[in-house]
């Protein structure tokens, strides 16, 4: 066997105790949760099964995605509106929209929900029409006002006060230079705010809106206390006539568990198209291919 | 529509609160003439160059460019500003070559060659990007078209920010420092670009500390210092022999 030369003998960090340690705590920690989850006979694992699959869940599984969907897509145009007003030189366009915020930032959406289910004790009626004319329509606001609606409309509203503020943050984040540079071409509002500024948003924007997405999934699951029979209200109907309470709600959380890791992958790849046009490719930071073409002077000597 | 390529100021004075930047400037460029502005900073020579093309408002003063009031309609006892839609007209007329480039980092090099045409000409996209084509060969980026302006280097994006503002068609084409955010190795190529547009006879402002280039390419020279005109004349009379003694003092720190 040859000598190994001190120069080429290898590096070693030894393992410690504490190594081991933390390995031993962490698996004493699941083996004993996995145990109890297998073990303990009140978990009805047989029950969840048998429920896992059934019609009426599956109903309320596919009421969350359209609500999630629904109340994010609306609540993300209002609050696109929302971010823009809040940009205005004109205070009391930036003053409402700031009341906006305010306002559904600072309530509990639980409450709001109840309170739109329950807004025809308010305005009993009212008509839409067209002002100084006699076309208008009646409308019958306890009629309109069904759980669904009240559910659409408090997740919205409620969304999009979240949304504006994400929206906002994105345009904090572009320089005060490309709105000048858009000005200095001859580009206008809108034009400048839809190519140039909300492009450039996105970065900021969709990173916040995923988590938002997944936030909103989850709360979904308030309206079950107007009826709305998404997947929460859907288990909670069945254990209300089984008393296996237990076992149902593991199945929602099954649900909810699997929809939201659902979710995080197309994230990750959204987040990773949004970011290409201001990654810089690690090869373009040093070197620089000469552009071809005419070939331009490089030096100082003839300017000097 | 007039666009002859001319400046005319008369006593411009602007102010940040209650700090005075311009205190009564005059500037004259006549079509095809080069005028550089240099000064130390803070002389308030970004700003005057800013006021021409609205981005900064003025306070006072007479600012005609290309033949017509610009930004504002002379009625009665007062200036008043014209609506965004003619402001955005008179500044198309004028290309804008900022310190920091301010290219567009979600479009191609191409994408912020074709924006204003497209965008605000409305110009066809095709007839656009072959335009935008040419212009970057122009400046010496044959085949960089689709590169990203975090993917080109400093001297690279200037350029293209030239190639963006030329697309417009100006009759007058602004430089704030055009070079001062450069690498010195990369400062060469974009003045070389600006010599080019020089010799084609493009009516040239330029913010500059590059004394080579004003000395050469120059008709005017101007001196700014505390918000006031404090020497102006021939570009090589003028850094040959300054008349005034705060002129030379800059000259002998920045040569």
């Amino acid at each position: 066997m040859p000598e190994l030369l001190p120069e080429d003998k290898k590096r070693i960090t030894p393992k410690r105790p504490r190594d081991f340690v933390c390995w031993a705590v962490a698996l004493a920690i699941v083996g004993g949760l996995v145990y109890t989850t297998v073990t303990n006979e009140n978990y009805q694992w047989p029950v969840v099964f048998s429920y896992f699959t059934t019609e009426s869940i599956l109903d309320g599984l596919v009421l969350t995605m359209i609500l999630t969907v629904v109340s994010m897509v609306l609540g993300t145009l209002l609050g696109l509106l929302l971010a823009v007003m809040r940009m205005s030189h004109q205070a009391p366009i930036s003053g409402l929209a700031r009341l906006y915020v305010t306002f559904f930032r600072g309530t509990p959406v639980l409450v709001q929900l109840i309170f739109w289910f329950n807004i025809a004790a308010l305005y009993p009626n009212i008509s839409i029409g067209i002002p100084f004319t006699d076309v208008s329509t009646p409308v019958d606001v306890n009629a309109l006002m069904t759980p669904l609606t009240a559910a659409i409309v408090g997740l919205t509203l409620n969304q999009a006060a979240y949304m504006a503020e994400i929206i906002r943050g994105g345009f904090a984040s572009v320089g005060r230079g490309q709105y000048e540079a858009a000005d200095s071409l001859g580009m206008r509002g809108f034009t400048r705010l839809r190519h140039v500024i909300i492009p450039q948003t996105m970065p900021a924007v969709i990173p916040a809106t995923g988590n938002q997405v997944i936030g909103m999934l989850k709360e979904t699951s308030l309206v079950s206390v107007l009826g709305v029979a998404e997947l929460l209200n859907s288990t909670q109907s069945i254990y209300a006539r089984t008393y296996q309470t237990i076992p149902l709600l593991i199945v929602a959380s099954l649900w909810y568990l699997i929809m939201t890791m659902a979710l995080s992958v197309p994230q990750s790849v959204i987040e990773r198209r949004f970011s290409r046009s201001t990654r810089r490719p690690a090869a373009a930071t040093t070197a620089v291919e000469p552009a071809a073409g005419r070939p331009v002077s490089t030096t100082r000597e003839s300017l000097l | 529509m007039k666009a002859d390529g001319t400046i005319v100021a008369r006593k411009l004075c602007k102010s940040f609160g209650s700090h005075q930047v311009l205190r009564g400037i005059d500037l004259s460029v006549s079509a095809g003439e080069i005028s550089c502005i240099i000064g130390p900073s803070g002389s308030g020579k970004s700003t005057l160059l800013r006021c021409i093309n609205g981005l900064e408002t003025i306070d006072r003063g007479v600012l005609r460019v290309n033949g017509e009031d610009f930004g504002y309609v002379e009625r009665e006892r007062a200036y008043h500003a014209v609506r965004p839609q003619v402001l955005a007209e008179q500044r198309a007329r004028i290309g804008m070559v900022f310190q920091q480039f301010n290219l567009f980092p979600n479009m191609t090099a191409e994408g912020n060659v074709m924006s204003g045409p497209v965008l605000v000409k409305k110009v066809d996209r095709k007839v656009a990007r072959d335009r935008a084509r040419e212009l970057l060969a122009q400046v010496g980026l044959d085949g960089c078209g689709h590169k990203y302006p975090a993917q080109l280097s400093g001297g690279q994006q200037q350029r293209v920010a030239i190639a963006r503002a030329l697309a417009m068609e100006p009759s007058i084409m602004l430089f704030d420092e055009p070079t001062s955010a450069l690498d010195p190795e990369l400062v060469g190529e974009v003045l070389a670009v600006m010599r080019d547009l020089a010799h084609n006879g493009m009516t040239m402002v330029v913010v500059t500390h590059e004394m080579g280039f004003a000395r050469d390419v120059a008709d005017e020279v101007l001196f700014m210092d505390g918000g006031v005109a404090v020497e102006r004349g021939d570009a090589r009379e003028v850094l040959a022999n300054p008349r005034e003694g705060r002129t030379r003092e800059f000259l002998e720190r920045v040569l």
